[in-house]
């Protein structure tokens, strides 16, 4: 076999072996992005974003990591306190049941609103809706995983 | 590119990005010297193929290529988003290779430019919406609050096409505006993603909640799939009409994985494959068409010089390619017949049955790799988008390439029936590249996790927001 024939059959395997050279490049990237996904907290159901809150207490711009079950409210007592004067000391309750999390007013004097409607009883929520109790405004949004 | 006004220029380094692309570069340039050697050595080959000659130079329209891409690569560092790094070197190898198969296929078939140079074109215009796309799209707004503006203008797009499109091989697909040519289906594939992440992320918990059961089965809640079912419909059914039997199958898959996706309901999965069972089955027996394309599935020897001669030529290449192939250039690629052995509708249809023949069985495992990697980052970039809207958005861009690959990889594979449709990034297709970039750049602005997310929208008035609250 001559030099020339040589050549070009190792340069057709040099670009398949480039191709495969390539792929397992972004894997290794892919592998290293999910193994730090792993290692985060990954139990969290879903974060509670403070966007707007008078009082200081929640802090604005502060995110609460979700249990299946969150209470909010005045009362030192609740998962997250909301110290407000328009807010009820039992006020609302976060749940998530299964698929989908679920907002319910515990008869709060002012109510709670779901991106700007009252909630009577008890309402779903979806990722990026926002909830207002008093004058604190909250936004549900996925964990990032 | 311009950046935003009042916002401070502050670049932001991506390395991963350099480095693939660097792997991405070395890679094309191995293929492009093992292609210009091949052609050297064998210029019979070659002769014996009508109007080969005129493609543009292998090296200089990779080297523009390659241009191309470092400067996207730039403009999205000078943008300094914390985006993906990964989507643009894959995209960009894929391009590559079209460009390694378009330069030397038979250049008539795309008007004045020639094949290889209006396929460069297009590539680098894909590029450009990428990084445009992806820099400047911060906010996702105009995307989520007019869903049914897009379903509309979706909608008008296809009734026009219909009304005024000009017909190809039987198929009314690309509808010529003065000197503007495209196919609106392409189009259409973003926009229903659009509307479905619109429609879905906002009705997904009374989806889930009240669903009405016949038997094992949840079926939805009528009143919430009615306009989304509309809208599956129209598109569905001006599709068929249009013959266009690819994009159907394309626009269905998308509907039900991105249904299950945003409710976890399997049994809604079920009855939309049962309905696309039963859908089938009327079509085999009404649209001859749809007959045609089945009897080639099932045994496309019967018809070898007649219909089913293109994907009999299909699995010959496969065949001729073995597992290492016979390398970039010595194939028998070959457009509208030539010479004989040569698959019609390569450049367009079969690009993966030319690169079967020349990389062989590791080669197209490769490409289907690199696929692999989009809807990897793609479901990634969904899972860890902030909202409802975002996530279904992801995951549905990056299937509707990750099934749109298999669509066509799978009909030149004789997997399942034969549907013309482009492989993304790697068939010929101004249309395909474009709105194939802008669902690459969408994919990449969606990824920047700083970006805001807008204020919900207040709550509905009019009729409705009596529905909603009906409902509720």
């Amino acid at each position: 076999m001559d030099g020339l024939v040589l050549s070009i059959w190792l340069l057709r395997l040099l670009f398949l072996a480039l191709l495969y050279a390539f792929l397992w490049a972004v894997v290794r990237v892919l592998l290293r992005d999910l193994r730090a996904a792993a290692r985060e907290p990954g139990s969290e159901l879903g974060r509670l974003f403070v966007v707007a809150s008078p009082g200081g207490e929640p802090a604005e711009g502060s995110a609460f990591s979700l249990d299946a079950v969150t209470t909010l409210g005045r009362d030192v007592n609740n998962t997250i306190v909301i110290d407000d004067e328009f807010a009820s000391g039992t006020h609302a309750v976060l749940t998530f049941r299964g698929r989908t999390w679920y907002v319910e007013d515990l008869g709060s004097t002012n109510g709670t609103y779901l991106n700007g409607a009252a909630v009577d009883g008890i309402a779903p929520a979806a990722f990026g809706d926002e909830l207002q109790l008093g004058n604190v405004r909250l936004r549900l949004e996925r964990s990032r995983r | 590119m311009m950046l935003p006004t009042g916002r401070r220029f502050r670049p932001r380094a991506r390395r991963r990005e350099l480095g693939l692309l660097a792997v991405a570069a070395v890679t094309l340039l191995a293929g492009a010297f093992s292609l210009d050697a091949t052609r050297r050595l064998s210029p019979v080959v070659i002769a014996g193929v009508e109007g080969t000659a005129g493609g543009p130079n292998v090296g200089a329209a990779l080297g523009v290529y390659l241009a191309a891409l470092v400067a996207a690569h730039f403009v999205l560092v000078a943008a300094g988003r914390r985006t993906d790094q990964i989507l643009l070197p894959t995209v960009g190898l894929l391009g590559g290779i079209s460009l390694l198969l378009m330069v030397r296929l038979p250049q008539g078939l795309a008007g004045g430019l020639g094949l290889g140079t209006t396929q460069l074109v297009w590539l680098v215009g894909s590029i450009a919406i990428i990084t445009a796309v992806s820099a400047l799209a911060r906010n996702d707004a105009w995307l989520r609050r007019y869903k049914y503006t897009w379903a509309a203008f979706g909608i008008g797009l296809l009734l026009l096409t219909f009304i005024l499109g000009r017909e190809v091989n039987g198929q009314r697909l690309t509808l010529a505006i003065g000197p503007l040519a495209g196919q609106p289906s392409e189009l259409l594939k973003v926009i229903l993603v659009v509307f479905l992440a619109g429609y879905l992320s906002e009705n997904r918990t009374l989806l889930v909640e009240q669903s009405t059961r016949l038997g094992p089965l949840h079926l939805p809640p009528l009143p919430y799939l009615a306009p989304m079912v509309a809208m599956w419909a129209i598109a569905l059914s001006i599709v068929v009409i249009q013959r266009d039997l690819g994009a159907a199958l394309l626009f269905f898959a998308v509907f039900l994985l991105l249904l299950y996706i945003a409710t976890g309901r399997a049994s809604f999965v079920v009855l939309g494959l049962m309905a696309f069972i039963a859908a089938g089955a009327v079509l085999y027996e009404v649209v001859p068409h749809v007959r045609t394309r089945v009897d080639i599935w099932i045994d496309p020897f019967a018809s070898a010089s007649g219909a089913g001669y293109q994907v009999v030529q299909a699995l010959h290449a496969f065949g001729r390619g073995g597992i290492l192939g016979t390398g970039l250039g010595a194939g028998l690629p070959a457009v509208g017949g030539l010479p004989p052995g040569g698959i019609p509708a390569l450049h367009t249809d079969f690009p993966l049955a030319a690169l079967g023949e020349e990389l062989g069985l590791i080669g197209v495992l490769a490409i289907l790799g690199l696929y692999l990697v989009v809807i990897e980052r793609g479901l990634r970039i969904a899972a860890s988008a902030a909202d409802d809207f975002r996530a279904i958005l992801a995951a549905g861009l990056s299937l509707v390439i990750g099934v749109q690959a298999f669509i066509i990889a799978a009909g030149n594979l004789k997997l399942i029936p034969l549907t013309g449709i482009t492989l993304p990034f790697i068939s010929y297709g101004g249309s395909s590249l474009l709105t194939n970039g802008l669902v690459v750049g969408l994919l990449i602005a969606l990824s920047d996790r700083g970006a805001e997310l807008p204020a919900p929208s207040p709550p509905a008035r009019g009729l409705r927001g009596l529905l909603d609250r009906g409902a509720a």
